[in-house]
C-alpha cells in the first residue's frame, strides 16, 4: 500500500516539475474567464491577433529570460527596442540599402549588449545599474537626435513585410518570428551545453567557476542575446507602424521582466523557462485584449497586470519550493 | 616514473603583504589518502588552489604524474583528472541531479549542424554511477537542494570516480555533517581509494581524517610543520603539535 502511495506522490511531483506549470494554469483560467465575458474573444482571428500583440513583448522576454537565468538583468531592452528601428529608419531614409541598414541596426544592438556585459563584469557593478544607465543614455540620444519627433519611413520596403506584415487575418509575421525564436531558444536553454552553463552560472556562480564553466563568456553572450532580440522586436514593431517614436514603449523593459517572472523565471537567476516567457507575454496580451473586448476601460489593464504579476510570482515560488528547494 | 602522483616543491605565495605560503613541499602518492590539517588561515586552501590552477604560485614547481604542470584554470586541472569538491561549491542547488553531475562535461550528439545534449543517457548514467558506490536516489530530475549534506558529498565523489579522476581533493567534506553521514562519506572516500584514486582530505577535525588517512600533513602559518604516516602517530599527538605551533606564535 505504501509503495503505491509513494509512486503516486512522485508522479505528482513530476507534474509540478514542469517549470511552466503555473503559467499554463494561469493562461487557461484567463482564457475561460474572457471567453465567458465576450463571445468575440475565443475566435480564431482574435487569438491570432492576441499572439501578434504578444510577439513584440514576447521576443524581448525570451532574451530577458535567458539573461535573468544566468543571473543578470537588462533594463536597457526598452531603449534598444527604440534605437534599432530608429537607426534603421534614418539609414533607409538616407537611401542606404535596407539589408545593410538591418545589419547595422542589429549590430548596434549587439554592441550595446557587449558593453552592458563588459562593464558589468569587468567593474563588478550590478547589471541593474549598468543597464539603467544605458537605458537613460540611449533614450537621451534618441531624443537629442530626433529632437523628440517621430521618424516616418519615407519609402516602401518589401523586406519589412517579412518582419511585421500580415500573413492571414490578424496574424502577422512577427508572431511567426516569436514562435520560431521561442523554439530556437527553448532548444538552446534546455538541450545544449550552453543552456546547462546558463543555468549553472545563475544558480551558483562560484560552483560554476570551480567546475570550469566559462561563466563570464556565458553572461556576456546572454547580454548580447537580450539586446539583439530587443532590437529585433523593435524592428518588427516598426515594420507594422512604419513610424518610430523616440519615446516608443518606455516601460517595455518592466513588462518584459514581468512576462519572464509570470513564466516562472526566477529574478535571482538559476531557474526559468523560455516557454514560460512565451506564455507570460501571451498572458499579458490576452488580458489587455480580453479587457477591451469585455468593455472594461483601457486604463484598468495596468492595474490588472500588476496584480497578476504578484499573484503569479507567489504561486511560482510555492511550486518551486516544492520541486526545486 | 616515480610513484608520486603530485609533487609540489617550495611553493610560496603572498597576497599583498600577507605571506600565505612560505616555501611548502607537499606530495601525494598513488592511491594514497593524505589528510591536510591546520588551523584556519594556515594556508591549506591556498595550497590546494595553487595546485588546481585557481591561484598562481609566486615561486615553486608542481609536478603531476611526473611531468611539470602549470595550470591556468581549474578547468585544465580537471581535464587531467584532478577533481576538487569544495564545501559549498560542489553542486548547484536549483539544478536537477543529472545536470549537476555532467556540468561542464555534458554528453552531446550531433543533430545536423547542432550539438544536442543526451538527456536520457545522462539521466540513466547518473543513477548507475551512484548505485555503483552504494547510493540510491529517487530520481535524476530531483534538484540537489533536497539532498542532505552527506548525499551531496557522495554525489560529488561519485562524479569524480565516474569521470576517472586520479586525484580527488575534498575541502572539509565532513564539516556540518551528522555522525552517521560522516561515517558514510568516509566509506565513500575509502571506496575511491580502492579504485586507485588518491585523495587529499582537507579538514581541521583530526578524528575524521585519522580514520581513513594513510598520511597526515600539518600546515601552520604557511609552513609545513609535520608530515607523519598515520601508523606512527596518535590523534592526540597531532593535536598537540598543531596547538603548540599555534601557541608559540
Amino acid at each position: 500500500m505504501r509503495g503505491i502511495a509513494l509512486k503516486h506522490k512522485i508522479d505528482w511531483l513530476n507534474f509540478l516539475r514542469i517549470k511552466e506549470f503555473g503559467a499554463v494554469v494561469g493562461i487557461v483560467v484567463f482564457f475561460v474567464i474572457f471567453s465567458f465575458l465576450s463571445n468575440r474573444f475565443a475566435t480564431l482571428d482574435n487569438l491570432m491577433n492576441t499572439l501578434t500583440m504578444a510577439a513584440e513583448l514576447g521576443i524581448i522576454a525570451i532574451g530577458v529570460s535567458m539573461l535573468m537565468i544566468s543571473g543578470e538583468f537588462d533594463l536597457s531592452v526598452g531603449a534598444v527596442f527604440a534605437v534599432a528601428p530608429m537607426v534603421f529608419a534614418i539609414m533607409v531614409n538616407h537611401n542606404f540599402n535596407e539589408y545593410f541598414s538591418l545589419f547595422l541596426s542589429l549590430s548596434i544592438a549587439v554592441g550595446i549588449g557587449v558593453i552592458n556585459g563588459l562593464v558589468t563584469l569587468k567593474t563588478g557593478i550590478p547589471s541593474f545599474i549598468t543597464t539603467l544607465g544605458m537605458m537613460m543614455f540611449w533614450r537621451g540620444i534618441l531624443l537629442a537626435v530626433t529632437g523628440g519627433f517621430p521618424i516616418m519611413l519615407a519609402r516602401r520596403i518589401k523586406m519589412l513585410d517579412y518582419l511585421g506584415g500580415r500573413v492571414i487575418g490578424g496574424l502577422r509575421y512577427s508572431a511567426i518570428w516569436f514562435l520560431l525564436l521561442t523554439i530556437v531558444f527553448w532548444f538552446v536553454l534546455e538541450r545544449t551545453k550552453y543552456g546547462n552553463w546558463t543555468f549553472a552560472t545563475g544558480g551558483n556562480l562560484g560552483a560554476a567557476k570551480a567546475l570550469g564553466i566559462p561563466s563570464e563568456r556565458v553572461k556576456i553572450m546572454n547580454f548580447v542575446i537580450s539586446s539583439i532580440l530587443a532590437g529585433f522586436a523593435g524592428l518588427t514593431t516598426f515594420a507594422r507602424f512604419k513610424i518610430v517614436d523616440p519615446t516608443l514603449e518606455q516601460e517595455l523593459e518592466l513588462e518584459a521582466i514581468a512576462s519572464a517572472v509570470m513564466g516562472g523565471t526566477l529574478l535571482t537567476g538559476g531557474y526559468g523557462s523560455i516557454l514560460g516567457a512565451l506564455i507570460g507575454a501571451t498572458m499579458i496580451s490576452m488580458v489587455r485584449n480580453g479587457l477591451v473586448l469585455a468593455g472594461a476601460p483601457a486604463y484598468w489593464y495596468r492595474a490588472f497586470i500588476g496584480i497578476i504579476l504578484i499573484v503569479a510570482a507567489v504561486i511560482n515560488a510555492r511550486i518551486r519550493k516544492k520541486v526545486a528547494g | 616514473m616515480s610513484d608520486l602522483l603530485v609533487q609540489m616543491k617550495g611553493i610560496k605565495k603572498s597576497f599583498g603583504r600577507v605571506q600565505a605560503l612560505r616555501g611548502v613541499d607537499f606530495d601525494v602518492k598513488a592511491s594514497e589518502i593524505v589528510g591536510l590539517l591546520g588551523d584556519n588561515g594556515a594556508g591549506k586552501s591556498t595550497l590546494i588552489k595553487i595546485l588546481v590552477g585557481y591561484h598562481k604560485a609566486d615561486e615553486g614547481e608542481i609536478y603531476f604524474e611526473g611531468s611539470k604542470v602549470n595550470f591556468s584554470s581549474p578547468r585544465e586541472a580537471r581535464q587531467l583528472g584532478i577533481e576538487t569538491v569544495y564545501q559549498d561549491l560542489a553542486l548547484i542547488n536549483l539544478m536537477p541531479l543529472w545536470r549537476n553531475f555532467f556540468l561542464g562535461r555534458e554528453m552531446t550528439k550531433k543533430i545536423g549542424p547542432f550539438s544536442c545534449i543526451e538527456r536520457r543517457k545522462m539521466r540513466r548514467i547518473v543513477l548507475d554511477a551512484l548505485a555503483d558506490i552504494g547510493i540510491s536516489v529517487r530520481s535524476p530530475d530531483e534538484t540537489v537542494a533536497f539532498m542532505s549534506g552527506g548525499e551531496r558529498q557522495a554525489v560529488a565523489i561519485a562524479r569524480a570516480i565516474y569521470f576517472g579522476a586520479k586525484l580527488l581533493i575534498l575541502d572539509e567534506p565532513t564539516a556540518a555533517l551528522s555522525v552517521g553521514e560522516t561515517r558514510k562519506v568516509l566509506e565513500h572516500i575509502k571506496e575511491a581509494k580502492k579504485r586507485g584514486i588518491s585523495v587529499i582530505f582537507i579538514t581541521h577535525n583530526i578524528y575524521h581524517v585519522y580514520e581513513v588517512a594513510d598520511r597526515l600533513v600539518l600546515l601552520e602559518h604557511g609552513e609545513k610543520i609535520g608530515d607523519y604516516l598515520r601508523k606512527d602517530v596518535t590523534p592526540q599527538y597531532i593535536m598537540d603539535v598543531i596547538a603548540a605551533a599555534a601557541g608559540v606564535k
